[in-house]
């Protein structure tokens, strides 16, 4: 029993792992937006518990609030607003089939030999923990701590770097949505 | 000594079976309270005068004698009319509100997605009882088993089910998938009023949700942890060395109280911001299509959702588990029991708050839409991120 347990506890990865994976293909291959909608958030959800059973709450968690809580509602409004029946009669969602399967092809292939190599390779039998490899950062401080040392203080130039791009993409959605309309 | 796996887990299990108990028979009775308090406020006759049982409401006395039910209406009734029982009256609607609940029709509208239809009560419900996972009603163990007890004699019984590190961004995280199960169970129904009510209260939780973090930033900022229990015990008993320290945080912390409830109260979709079931607009919001248990999954989750408001509430402004509100607990000794955290002192803070959620229902009107967006974006935002700053100030000078 003790022994089930444990390996069950050092497999949550895998088991929330393959959850994600298949409401990513809830996500993919139903038919109506708002069903893939809500395969995006169990997908994201199942993410959340991979980053739990990593032993990452902050990431985790962060997870959760970012993309669970925020951004899938967003989603979630556009499609529930703008009427999807024309454009599904229009075909417009199957049109990137003939780039997507080579693609999808290959990035199977890539995540298998990672896979291969995570669960059958010489490590295999280490539980999946996430490695604290931040300069500073240690067992006992927490991982909220960790996460804020490395971002705020380590790589505090590249994090502000990345904010920019983001801004940068805010405006470059702002400037075509505001040609659409003049 | 250590708890192995299996115990560990035996105990966990235990746990969520006590708190999800205690949240599952607190809602009925918060509804009972419910009608209790407001018929009291409004002077309704209603909840604070049916006495007797189902079969004869009022006229049950004059049939005392004869018959059996007659006689336990009368008997009801008369214990009705004793003072101290009087908390009996209104007690038959609250049972026949319960069988109404269990036994109506469970209708699935022909038009309406029904996976998702279905699905959307349990996201709310879900998300609604996970929350409590976080959330520490005693900070130490609330008993040790005994030793007689088969296998887990001698562990402790921990009045938290998880001392997650980061368990107020858990909250906040589980809390805001709950938003999911109204929107999706107004979409799903495939009918204008509850779209209507369910965009209506998805944009309200969006919106209100910011303000509500932010003012939970001010204990954040001011405990340096994200840890339930850390935050509460440090926020009620932390003492500044600087005086003036001292009078900001707890003026700081009497603010922030009432700006979180303001946030909670449109978070959980209460009135005054009860604006997705607003009646005489939009039939009955969210929930106008559903029926039997699938509606009173989504009543369930309102209510535990209420609960956990006033837990946060209480935890971090008022004191948590130690008797005195707003850290005021730091400045006066308290000598022995009082002076200890205790599970009675946070259930009672728990309790009060529910209370003055009815309180607030049966006394003020409903916000109007753009009234709701103003207080939030124009009020809200701006004081909470003001107290954030000054919260960091205080930081910066402990």
């Amino acid at each position: 029993m003790e022994q089930l347990l444990a390996s069950l506890g050092q497999n949550l990865f895998v088991l929330f792992g393959l959850l994600a994976v298949g409401a990513a293909g809830v996500m993919i291959f139903t038919k109506s937006a708002v069903h893939s909608v809500i395969g995006f958030l169990f997908s994201m959800l199942c993410v959340a518990g991979c980053f739990l059973a990593l032993q990452a709450e902050f990431l985790g968690v962060a997870q959760l609030l970012v993309y669970a809580g925020g951004i899938v509602v967003l989603f979630l409004f556009v499609v529930m607003l703008v009427e999807l029946t024309k454009y599904q009669e229009k075909g417009i969602f199957q049109t990137q089939a003939k780039f997507a399967v080579p693609l999808v092809g290959a990035g199977v292939l890539a995540f298998a030999g990672v896979f291969r190599g995570i669960l059958f390779g010489p490590n295999a039998g280490q539980a999946l923990v996430l490695k604290l490899g931040l300069e500073g950062a240690t067992e006992h401080l927490g991982n909220a701590q960790a996460v804020s040392r490395g971002l705020f203080a380590d790589f505090l130039l590249p994090f502000e770097i990345l904010s920019v791009i983001l801004l940068v993409a805010l405006i470059g959605a702002i400037v075509l949505a505001k040609s659409e309309r003049v | 000594m250590m708890p192995t796996l299996t115990q560990y887990l035996v105990i966990s299990l235990l746990q969520i079976v006590v708190v999800l108990g205690f949240v599952m028979t607190l809602v009925p009775l918060l509804t009972f309270a419910e009608r209790k308090v407001i018929a009291y406020v409004q002077v309704r006759l209603g909840a604070t005068r049916v006495a007797g049982g189902l079969w004869g409401a009022q006229q049950g006395r004059l049939h005392q004698s004869r018959t059996v039910t007659g006689g336990l209406n009368g008997l009801m009734w008369f214990l009705g009319r004793v003072p101290v029982f009087s908390i009996l009256r209104g007690l038959p609607m609250f049972i026949a509100d319960a069988l109404k609940l269990l036994t109506k029709e469970d209708i699935v509208p022909a038009s309406a997605d029904k996976a998702v239809f279905v699905l959307s009560p349990a996201l709310a419900l879900v998300a609604a009882f996970t929350v409590f996972a976080a959330i520490s009603f005693a900070p130490g163990a609330l008993f040790v088993f005994p030793k007689a007890v088969p296998f887990l004699g001698g562990l402790p019984f921990n009045g938290f089910l998880t001392d997650l590190n980061v368990g107020l961004l858990f909250i906040l995280g589980i809390a805001s998938v709950g938003v999911y199960g109204i929107v999706l169970g107004a979409w799903a129904s495939n009918s204008k009023y509850p779209l209507l009510g369910g965009l209506r209260s998805a944009a309200q939780i969006v919106s209100y949700e910011v303000p509500l973090t932010l003012s939970l930033l001010v204990p954040v900022v001011l405990t340096g942890s994200l840890n339930f229990n850390e935050m509460s015990t440090r926020m009620a008993t932390d003492v500044p060395a600087n005086g003036m320290v001292a009078i900001g945080r707890t003026l700081i912390m009497f603010v922030g109280f009432f700006v979180y409830t303001t946030c909670g109260f449109a978070e959980t979709n209460r009135t005054p911001f009860d604006l997705a079931e607003a009646e005489t607009e939009l039939v009955a919001g969210f929930h106008t299509e559903y029926t039997g248990m699938k509606f009173s999954f989504f009543f369930l989750a309102e209510y535990s959702s209420m609960i956990t408001v006033s837990a946060l509430a209480s935890a971090f402004f008022l004191g948590g588990h130690h008797l005195l509100p707003f850290g005021i607990q730091g400045f006066v000794h308290l000598s022995g029991w009082w002076g200890g955290p205790h599970i009675i002192f946070f259930l009672f803070k728990i309790f009060t708050l529910l209370f003055v959620f009815l309180w607030v229902r049966a006394t003020l009107p409903r916000y109007r839409y753009d009234q709701l967006m103003n207080v939030g974006w124009k009020f809200l935002i701006p004081y909470t991120l003001i107290m954030f700053v000054i919260a960091a100030l205080l930081r910066y000078a402990a």
